[in-house]
């Protein structure tokens, strides 16, 4: 039905089928100008979906909820409303190298969920931590001890016993820090992924790997560690790492250099030593003095089977089948008309922005962002693609989205626009699609857009 | 960049040029090469600098300079690119060439370790990677764990006294600390000259002008080499000068190196702008020249004005130590 659905939606591009992608809400302030601490650095929805869990700059962490659709308005799906905020990191100050270590941020990982409470791993440069978010509804009445306004009662006063009832409240949305896992990374902390064994999780810094048990705080394991031992000779960096969303040994990073290396933990304690090892051969027509540093991989997923890995360097997506390493069996184009403009995007520093990249539900479709907020959809399937703009022009309720082109010849047409019009500033860094339903997340510097598709 | 609506003149640098050895491909790597030198010392001079980022400037900068031997991996071999590139070295060897190619040449070698700078040395004599006896030396230091500003202090005035009486050679270089000799080609040029002839001298801190570098200006230093540059820093101190007692900055004893040292930089050149010590001129023209290699041009220009005076500076060495440091002390005890 997924697949359906989507194969509609990307004939829909081209006109005449009813299925399209529109807009569904933004959040987010509409100012110009735009407060560094309000920029979204991370986005991510729970293993339902009902939950989008959204990090910023400032070190907050805002989670929206699902609510029911309408029973009036079943063509509608429910809408996102805020549900907690917190301030999951604060700045900080490391005190021997005299560093302020910054609040942003980097990741947010849901854990599976196994109660009533939800749970997830935020993390900054330096420090991972672990929320509860649960929900509370009740309040206990009749303290024996105190009274109604929390004064304590004198005891001389107490003549009878009685048992508390439990009172219906206000829902309150409560986040708790239940874990702390701090002081393991020397180098600033760019992934955590939780195991498919939900009592383990890794987390990534530039140089070293390390492996965490949910419990325990003090101690963490270090699986991988690419640190020189002449930093003079470090020319390779860790980029990303996520682990295997089925094999609990199994763990891919991915490097600056466009490698990515499958561990597996049961082979060594310490996974210097890949079990796979898949890069691309570089094309010698395109080579540049940029071809490394665009090579840089941004963003490492597994698909949702555990069959594929998909990575995310400057210009392209490619899909890896885990049994061949010596190339990616599908590569996307998201932007190939900046690759004449490598040299400019070098000076203003827009090559090392990190776009993330994910998967649908079925693994059907892939999305990334890219400038000018505008962002791409694939369809693995029909090989169709889309581009879409998150902008405030098309916020109106239910509108379709347009189709967007870039032009890159002489010619602009009509609604394209060109290369040198895109504005650089405003990128599509972090996108999150919805593990079942036809829904997106895209985060636009401070601005969340959700889109939907039409249902008919 | 582009901002929206502007209208841009097309860039010749936009310009996608296959042919390796066309003026313009050459033009387009001088100037990747100096946004890149550029790129990289305005990130080093950040608190904490990306590593990522760093790394990928850095391994930029080294394809940019690599011989052509590598080189003709990246783009089709052909042989007129084999002499050009041939050229090219052999004028970095005959004559100070003051240009990004030979900037890029000479310091850059030390990237790649030893193959490369076997083959970039053959001519040269002032820029190698031998990193043993430096290890040596620094092993034998005295192995000070104290952070105190006194230590730092030391460390500093040694290692400014070094430039004269240190190795000839530019010690443990690491890829990135060799661009900070970038900054003035001649004078650098001429204060090699001086490591060369020189024996002798002081004791301690031999590392030279790379250390005068990296001490006195924390912006040069790649961040993620903090770990060495922290030990080998305070392992570097002449226990002659640790006898005088900097116990009276109090709280500022406790900092570690790195602050102590920026703070002590930012107190130096205003205070010693308005002495006529020599020293004081000495050290500030070498604070001046340090990061300096943002402004790095491929053309460079005449012969830093600093080179008298690091001339007599040579000259009234370890007499002034003690009248210097306590100078010094003054300055940050009145600030």
């Amino acid at each position: 039905m997924q697949q359906k659905l989507l194969n509609e939606a990307m004939a829909g591009v081209a006109g005449g089928n009813d299925f399209q992608w529109c807009f569904s809400q933004v959040k987010g302030a509409i100012d110009e100008d735009v407060a560094e601490a309000d920029i979204i650095s991370t986005v991510e929805f729970n293993y339902s979906g009902d939950l989008l869990a959204t990090g910023d700059k400032g070190g907050r962490v805002v989670i929206f909820q699902h609510e029911q659709e309408s029973k009036n308005r079943p063509h509608l799906r429910g809408e996102y409303n805020v549900y907690s905020t917190f301030q999951s990191h604060e700045p900080e100050f490391d005190y021997l190298k005299s560093l302020e270590i910054e609040e942003k941020i980097n990741k947010i990982r849901w854990l599976p969920q196994q109660n009533a409470a939800h749970f997830l791993l935020s993390t900054n440069d330096k420090t991972i931590k672990l929320w509860k978010i649960s929900e509370r509804d009740k309040r206990a009445d009749g303290y024996n001890l105190k009274d109604e306004d929390g004064r304590l009662r004198d005891p001389f006063r107490i003549t009878s016993l009685r048992v508390p009832v439990l009172m219906p409240m206000d829902l309150m949305v409560e986040a708790s820090p239940r874990r702390i896992f701090a002081n393991a990374h020397t180098y600033h902390i760019n992934s955590i992924s939780v195991n498919s064994d939900h009592e383990t999780y890794l987390s990534a810094d530039d140089l070293r790997i390390n492996l965490w048990h949910l419990e325990i705080t003090d101690r963490s394991f270090n699986i991988v560690d690419i640190k020189p031992a002449n930093m003079e000779e470090l020319t390779e960096v860790i980029t990303a790492a996520e682990c295997h969303p089925h094999q609990c040994n199994v763990f891919v990073y991915s490097s600056s250099k466009g490698t990515i290396r499958l561990c597996d933990m049961r082979a060594a304690a310490l996974c210097d030593r890949h079990s796979k090892f898949f890069e691309e051969p570089e094309d010698p027509s395109s080579r540049s003095f940029f071809s490394e540093i665009i090579s840089s991989i941004s963003d490492v997923k597994f698909s949702h089977s555990g069959r594929y890995m998909m990575t995310r360097d400057y210009l392209s997506v490619k899909v890896w089948d885990l049994n061949m390493e010596n190339r990616p069996v599908e590569t996307y184009q998201v932007h190939e008309y900046l690759r004449s403009k490598l040299c400019s995007l070098y000076e203003n520093d827009c090559i090392f922005d990190k776009f993330e990249c994910c998967w649908n539900g079925s693994d059907s479709a892939i999305m990334t962002g890219s400038y000018n907020n505008f962002f791409r959809m694939f369809d693995r399937n029909t090989r169709r693609d889309i581009t879409l703009e998150a902008s405030r022009e098309s916020s109106k309720p239910r509108a379709t989205l347009k189709p967007r082109k870039v032009s890159t010849g002489g010619k602009r047409k009509k609604d394209e626009i060109s290369v040198d019009s895109l504005d650089f500033n405003k990128k599509i860094l972090h996108t999150a699609w919805h593990p079942k339903d036809n829904v997106i997340a895209v985060a636009a510097t401070n601005n969340l857009y959700i889109f939907q598709d039409k249902i008919n | 960049m582009i901002l929206k609506g502007q209208k841009r003149k097309l860039d010749p640098e936009d310009v996608e040029v296959s042919e390796p050895s066309s003026p313009v491909w050459e033009s387009q790597r001088q100037f990747v090469f100096s946004v890149s030198l550029n790129k990289y010392q305005r990130g080093q001079e950040l608190p904490e600098p990306s590593l990522r980022r760093s790394v990928l400037i850095a391994n930029t900068l080294r394809q940019i300079t690599l011989p052509s031997a590598d080189r003709e991996e990246l783009q089709p071999p052909s042989g007129s690119l084999c002499r050009l590139h041939a050229k090219e070295r052999e004028s970095i060897f005959t004559e100070s060439k003051p240009n990004s190619v030979l900037m890029a040449g000479d310091p850059m070698c030390s990237l790649n370790g030893s193959p490369l700078t076997n083959c970039y040395h053959s001519g040269d004599s002032g820029v190698t990677t031998t990193g043993d006896d430096e290890d040596e030396d620094w092993g034998s230091m005295s192995t000070d764990s104290d952070f105190s500003l006194s230590a730092a202090i030391s460390s500093i005035l040694t290692a400014l006294d070094s430039t004269i009486d240190g190795s000839p050679q530019a010690a443990p270089r690491t890829p990135l600390r060799s661009l900070e000799n970038l900054s003035g080609p001649s004078e650098r040029g001429s204060a090699w000259v001086k490591h060369g002839t020189r024996a002798g001298g002081v004791s301690c801190a031999p590392q030279g002008e790379e250390t005068v570098q990296e001490s006195c200006a924390d912006v040069g230093k790649p961040s993620y080499l903090n770990d060495i540059m922290m030990e080998d820093l305070f392992q570097d101190v002449d226990s002659s000068l640790l006898e005088r007692d900097m116990g009276g900055l109090g709280i500022r004893s406790s900092r570690v190196g790195y602050p102590a040292e920026e703070e002590l930089i930012c107190y130096l050149p205003p205070s010693s702008s308005s002495s006529s010590h020599p020293f004081s001129l000495s050290l500030n023209s070498n604070l001046k020249c340090l990061p300096s290699f943002s402004s790095f041009s491929p053309l460079l220009s005449s012969p830093s004005p600093s080179s008298p005076e690091s001339a007599s500076f040579s000259s009234q060495n370890q007499a002034r130590d003690g009248f210097e440091l306590e100078h010094l002390m003054e300055i940050l005890v009145e600030s």
